[in-house]
């Protein structure tokens, strides 16, 4: 077991390393990016046309006037911060402040500058003076670039979790607790009208995207309830920033229990219901499966009483597969439902990696990416894990 | 089994000796009433955007800004009748949603089949020539697995959206995607980007069901036979490999669209995919949400396509499930 975990350990920082550079190359080696964004935006700005000395001092806070390999290895674990011990190296150029341009003359008189060269160096010395994070390897993300400008990644991640851990941890245990009961019954009671209508709900609700849910949950019981005067849930965001009067209810107090409570509805019920969607239609193939084996009919012949058949016998064997959907349960609790957060503006971690992505914070989306892998890959393994523990004839070696 | 006595109906038992596998298949989805349903749902949406150009009442992309926010059957300044209303822009609802059925279902189908092509050939490729070929392919498909595919969905469609000059298409194919998709072939480029990132990630499905659809096909008896005739890899492969294996991968396939159309649809609802003035069902949602609280019905239009377009592919593939593999039925 312990060479086992050993070997699995190594796989696993390989493959989340391997994540890591495939991620970052994909963000910085594709054209655009910051600087691109920046001339756009302020190219025609009159008076307030970037200078060369702006994309100078964007490129550094950037980091982009770091050549790429070095990008990464400060990125990823912290080092070159500065020349080596001994001030060996000082003078190693390792980036280029200005490129260098070349005027090319063409025979036809047409003239095109082409960047060439580099005409102010990057050296080792040059970054000492420079924030540089320990490294993501160490758990610093780094300094979020736009959307806290220059505070840690870490900090933006702390005030967004908890909004998703307490989203997606309810509706997760509200799921568990509806999707295998009704998984169960639906298996028991095969082909009657309970299982058809909840086949053909689930069937539904597994294949119907989740913002088409959160957009007709938000027109029926926001809008249109309002519209009729009937008590309405809030539509949007965690937490209300002023006062309003619900039919029924009375007025609400932006920032009290009531308020928070009545905006975590319909996000949750929404991710609740997908859940059950694809979790009931699980529990009912695995029992079903597990209901035609020999020993349950021994059971029964044994004249064991029918609940105790299927509550004992059947459910506890059946719920062996389900442990394959805890790892991917894991991940769901931190980084969250991407989709359902954006529809209801939900202030959580998917939400948090849309913005950063739009704003081109790339320090943050290389975060919230790599923390995701990471707990896949751990996810993964508990359920390798765990698998042993519910099935004595799983052995890991 | 050989020995079961279970009634089975006449013409199960002994179809016709002129009956091919195709016929067969085809008369157990036809007793599939739902799905037969299904597929002639879908047969409208796909006629409708293949003649978008032709029935759509205005010009997809022409600005009304006296006669924005109207309402379905609305009539305009001038007296037009919009059927399904305008937009914020006072574009036409219902031309920009035939042209959207076109681009969004193009888009799903297109990816689908490029992303089963790569994930037919890798799979095939792994489960018959095993050995290095194996490790190194499902190796691969290991590490794609695991990352987060929505997450990275999200950030190569940003990137390559942003710069279009990066994707890598010719130009004519530029304007072969143009003609498909009624759009410009500046639009064509972004479809196209977007094509290739649901494509990249979605074959991996397809490659894990085949390789091990191949594991189990090539240990049949007629393919060593055909060994010992001597037949070429090339030739098992093709002529007795694929085309047994290939039954559950037209139920991958149906089942890939949905996923596919699905995937656009959120990308581009949440911005990150085929952009405006490009229609598609997920982006006219994103843009129908931010009027929904004035305009109740604007949401609406655009999401009843998506709803119907998923559930029936979702009840077709169900249908082919049942009709190409008997035993399989659940």
């Amino acid at each position: 077991m312990a060479g086992y975990l050993a070997r699995r350990f190594v796989q696993m920082f390989l493959v989340a390393l391997v994540a890591a550079i495939c991620a970052y190359g994909m963000l910085y080696l594709v054209p655009g990016g910051p600087i691109d964004q920046l001339l756009a935006e302020r190219q025609n700005a009159g008076p307030n046309r970037i200078t060369e000395a702006d994309i100078r001092r964007v490129r550094e806070r950037f980091e982009l006037d770091i050549y790429l390999p070095f990008r990464f290895t400060r990125w990823l674990i912290g080092w070159p911060a500065g020349p080596l011990p001994g001030g060996i190296g000082a003078n190693w150029q390792i980036g280029c402040a200005v490129p260098g341009q070349v005027r090319l003359r063409y025979p036809d008189g047409r003239v095109e500058v082409r960047e060439e060269g580099c005409e102010v160096p990057v050296t080792m010395a040059d970054l000492e003076g420079r924030t540089v994070s320990r490294g993501i390897v160490f758990g610093d993300f780094g300094i979020s670039q736009v959307m806290l400008r220059g505070r840690p990644v870490s900090d933006l991640i702390m005030t967004r979790l908890p909004y998703t851990l307490y989203l997606m941890g309810t509706s997760i245990l509200l799921s568990i607790l509806i999707a295998v009961p009704i998984g169960v019954y639906s298996a028991v009671r095969q082909y009657s009208r309970f299982d058809y209508i909840m086949t053909t709900i689930a069937f539904i609700g597994a294949s119907l995207p989740s913002f088409v849910f959160g957009i007709f949950a938000i027109l029926l019981f926001s809008v249109l309830a309002k519209n009729a005067g009937l008590p309405y849930l809030p539509p949007g965001d965690a937490v209300g920033v002023r006062d309003y009067t619900i039919p029924l209810i009375g007025t609400v107090q932006a920032g009290s229990f009531l308020d928070r409570f009545l905006r975590f509805l319909m996000p949750c019920g929404v991710l609740t219901f997908i859940n059950i969607a694809g979790w009931s239609r699980f529990v009912r193939g695995s029992m079903l499966e597990v209901l035609s084996l020999d020993y349950v009919r021994t059971a029964r012949a044994k004249g064991v009483a029918e609940r105790v058949v299927i509550l004992k016998h059947a459910l506890r064997n059946s719920l062996i597969p389900f442990v394959t959907l805890l790892a991917g349960i894991l991940v769901a609790l931190f980084s969250g439902a991407l989709i359902t957060e954006t529809v209801f503006n939900w202030p959580g971690i998917g939400r948090l990696f849309i913005d950063a992505l739009g704003r081109n914070d790339y320090n943050v989306v290389m975060a919230l990416l790599i923390i995701n892998v990471v707990l896949l890959l751990i996810g993964i393994l508990i359920t390798d894990i765990l698998y042993t523990v519910v099935d004595p004839r799983i052995r890991l070696t | 089994m050989a020995t079961s006595t279970t009634a089975v109906p006449l013409e199960e038992a002994a179809p016709r000796r002129s009956e091919g596998q195709w016929a067969i298949v085809f008369r157990r989805f036809r007793r599939h009433r739902l799905a037969m349903f299904c597929v002639g749902l879908l047969a409208v949406l796909l006629l409708l955007s293949a003649a978008a150009p032709l029935i759509a009442p205005y010009e997809r992309d022409e600005p009304n800004l006296t006669g924005r926010f109207l309402t379905p059957m609305g009539r305009d300044a001038d007296g037009g009748l919009h059927i399904l209303g305008t937009d914020h822009l006072g574009r036409d609802y219902a031309t920009r949603l035939l042209y959207a059925s076109r681009v969004s279902l193009g888009t799903a189908f297109t990816a689908t089949f490029i992303a089963s092509t790569i994930g037919i050939i890798l799979g095939m490729l792994a489960g018959y020539f095993g050995g290095w070929v194996d490790i190194v392919i499902s190796r691969f498909l290991e590490i794609v697995a695991t990352f987060p595919t929505l997450l990275l969905l999200l950030i190569l469609s940003s990137i390559l959206v942003q710069n279009i000059n990066a994707v890598p298409l010719p130009a004519w194919g530029a304007s072969f995607l143009a003609f498909l998709f009624a759009v410009s072939e500046r639009e064509a480029r972004i479809i196209f980007a977007v094509i290739l990132v649901l494509a990249f990630f979605g074959w991996t499905g397809t490659a894990r069901l085949m390789r091990g659809m191949v594991l189990s096909v090539r240990e049949n008896v007629y393919i060593e036979s055909a060994r010992a005739l001597g037949a070429s890899n090339a030739r098992i492969l093709f002529r007795h490999v694929f085309p047994n294996a290939l039954p559950p991968m037209i139920v991958d396939f149906t089942l890939g669209v949905n996923g596919t159309l699905v995937a656009e649809s959120a990308l581009s609802f949440l911005g990150f995919g085929i952009q405006d003035p490009t229609p598609t069902w997920g982006n006219m949602l994103g843009y129908a949400q931010s009027y929904m609280f004035q305009y109740p019905w604007m949401p609406l239009i655009p999401a009843m396509p998506i709803l119907i377009a998923s559930i029936a592919i979702n009840y077709i593939g169900d249908g082919l499930r049942d009709a190409l593999d008997p035993r399989q039925r659940g």
